[in-house]
């Protein structure tokens, strides 16, 4: 039986602007199988964004319940939530996000050094991710000599390198070409499906949601 | 990846920036160590004066510490040659000289004046005091039979006095055995100066015999004492204790009043002109830091969705401000070296001082605890400064430090 990544139960999130409270998430509800590609497509403003957060647990919920991996998430306080962020849940942003001191294979370490593994380990795995990525001679370079592509590439390597439940993808081919975004479609459903890792992306692109598994829409804080 | 590798990246992402607030900690660092090893070389000159003039160690009856005396001599040893004999046979002692302390009158036969003498193996005392008791004009003479007693005169007793090498003089003063008058003439070898001009106008030097006659005593006001080493006092005084002696010790600092006075207030100042500049690089290297954390903001944001924890990103900062802190403080001490180097070169002197006739150099010493202490001040500034700045940052809600701009 293929056990749920995600379960989203009458999730609801509420903001203060002011006097005024804005409902961004009404009672979602979600269950995303392990291993799925998801895209969440929505108006700006519609709480997709907002959703994603949450489940990638850099923003809480007032209500509902969150259960990754089988495991309530309601129950972990910052410490906890940082823990299980270093540990299973991986981002790819809009605009990469790339730390510009570091190289690429120092951004790519950093989030397994952060889950603490050994060097020898993190050595071997960030080579064999940058194989994956097809980025193998590019290990010295800082962010700014490569390409847009090739720095997505970086940011999907650093996000799938320590083999992740859950990718969250903000927009991911929002800043590339047709061919570019392409591939690195390809490449993320790829290396998603060798590592079972779950992707929840949030989209305008159809050339990323002709690939997904499965479309959300979201207007006005509810699933559609 | 080495982490303070990264930092001295993230040191170097904005170099103009990270130069000036560098170059502020290391103006910061050396501006103190200049300071303090101006005070430190001004304490290190007035010390050695002191102790020149009263002795590493005074000895001496109790009570002439402590009170007035009403007579001459009235509070003299009369033993000062066995104990000076007893201290001479220290291996620790390099000599030790009686002092006839005294007052009186000093005449040319148309002006007297009121004169402050000391009665003492003059060569020994010129060479004891050294730069601190220069000879203008003439010499010292020692005392010869069948000839006058020799005094050397302050320079404005003599310019009072119309005196110089070769003068006849008449030194006239209370007698310590029956309180009467006595006189005796003596001859002027030679102009000094001790550098204080309120002294110089009443400073006369005889020798031990001549005070003594012209006192009718055979006792002295103090031996000074004199060491190989000034770092031996307190170690000296304790084995010299009074019960070996027979009589009250002082090391020279008891006794250094104007020493201890000027320690006291340059303490303040440059205590207060140190924590000034503390403060103003405290300042600058908060202002830098502050803008380098706003700039990454959403760096900070993105490691931490990647899994930092906040103590993880100050750290992050705190490395950088600490290497800006060694950085700088190795850059300040190269500064250092180079005034210390130059300064002796360019001859500035600073001008006299309250109350003496004299300027002195304008030097600095350098002290392994000062530059442990202000290098330490410096490079702990530059890591409080930027666990300040760093540590609200670091807790900043994460979404909004994604959105960033």
């Amino acid at each position: 039986m293929n056990m749920s990544a995600i379960v989203l139960k009458s999730i609801v999130k509420k903001y203060h602007m002011g006097t005024e409270e804005v409902h961004a998430l009404k009672g979602v509800d979600l269950a995303v199988p392990q291993g799925a590609f998801v895209a969440v497509r929505g108006p700006s403003g519609s709480g997709k964004s907002t959703l994603l957060n949450i489940c990638g647990l850099i923003d809480t919920f007032d209500s509902g319940e969150y259960l990754l991996a089988g495991e309530a998430v309601r129950q972990f306080d910052e410490r906890g939530r940082t823990l299980i962020r270093r540990q299973r849940i991986g981002f790819i942003f809009q605009s990469y996000n790339l730390v510009p001191v570091m190289t690429v294979r120092d951004n790519i370490e950093y989030s397994l050094l952060l889950a603490g593994l050994s060097d020898k380990e993190c050595e071997k795995r960030v080579q064999e991710i940058l194989d994956q990525v097809g980025l193998s001679g590019l290990g010295e370079r800082t962010p700014d000599q490569l390409s847009g592509g090739q720095r997505q590439r970086v940011a999907i390597a650093r996000a799938l390198v320590k083999a992740p439940v859950l990718v969250i993808a903000d927009e991911p081919t929002a800043n590339l070409d047709t061919a570019t975004a392409q591939q690195v479609v390809d490449l993320m459903k790829d290396l998603g499906q060798r590592l079972g890792t779950t992707f929840l992306i949030a989209t305008h692109d159809d050339r990323m949601t002709a690939h997904c598994d499965r479309v959300l829409s979201m207007t006005d804080g509810v699933l559609q | 990846m080495n982490h303070f590798h990264l930092a001295w990246k993230n040191v170097r992402r904005n170099r103009r920036r990270s130069l000036v607030t560098i170059l502020i900690a290391a103006v910061g660092c050396a501006a103190i160590l200049v300071a303090c090893g101006f005070a430190l070389y001004t304490y290190d000159m007035l010390s050695d004066s002191a102790a020149r003039e009263y002795g590493h160690i005074t000895i001496a009856q109790k009570a002439f510490f402590e009170q007035e005396e009403e007579t001459p001599m009235q509070f003299g040893m009369a033993d000062d040659k066995v104990i000076t004999a007893q201290l001479r046979s220290l291996p620790e002692v390099k000599e030790v000289l009686p002092r006839v302390s005294f007052s009186g009158l000093i005449s040319n036969g148309d002006k007297s004046v009121i004169f402050l003498g000391t009665g003492a193996d003059t060569a020994l005392e010129t060479k004891m005091r050294g730069p601190f008791l220069r000879i203008l004009d003439g010499k010292v003479r020692a005392p010869q039979k069948n000839a006058l007693p020799y005094v050397l005169l302050g320079v404005d007793l003599a310019r009072s006095l119309g005196a110089k090498p070769g003068a006849n003089l008449t030194l006239l003063t209370t007698t310590a055995s029956t309180g009467g008058i006595n006189a005796i003439d003596v001859e002027v070898s030679g102009i000094v100066t001790s550098g204080w001009s309120e002294l110089d106008k009443r400073l006369v030097y005889t020798d031990l015999d001549a005070a003594q006659k012209l006192l009718m005593t055979d006792r002295v006001s103090t031996l000074s004492v004199y060491l190989g080493d000034i770092e031996r006092v307190s170690e000296t005084i304790q084995a010299l204790s009074p019960d070996n002696v027979g009589k009250t010790l002082r090391p020279w600092w008891e006794q250094a009043f104007y020493y201890n006075s000027v320690k006291n207030l340059y303490n303040r100042i440059f205590g207060l002109l140190g924590f000034i500049i503390a403060t103003l690089v405290l300042f600058s290297v908060i202002n830098t830091l502050a803008m380098a954390v706003v700039e990454r903001t959403r760096e900070i944001g993105t490691l931490r969705a990647l899994g930092a924890h906040p103590e993880e990103i100050v750290a992050q900062f705190v490395r950088e401000g600490f290497l800006i802190g060694v950085v700088g403080v190795l850059a300040g001490n190269l500064l250092l070296w180079l005034v210390i180097a130059i300064l002796p070169s360019l001859g500035l002197e600073m001008p006299p001082p309250p109350g003496r006739s004299e300027g002195y150099p304008l030097l600095v010493s350098a002290s392994v605890n000062l530059f442990i202490i202000t290098n330490l001040i410096i490079i702990i500034l530059c890591t409080v400064a930027a666990w300040a700045v760093s540590r609200n940052a670091a807790r900043k809600n994460i979404v909004e430090a994604l959105g960033h701009v």
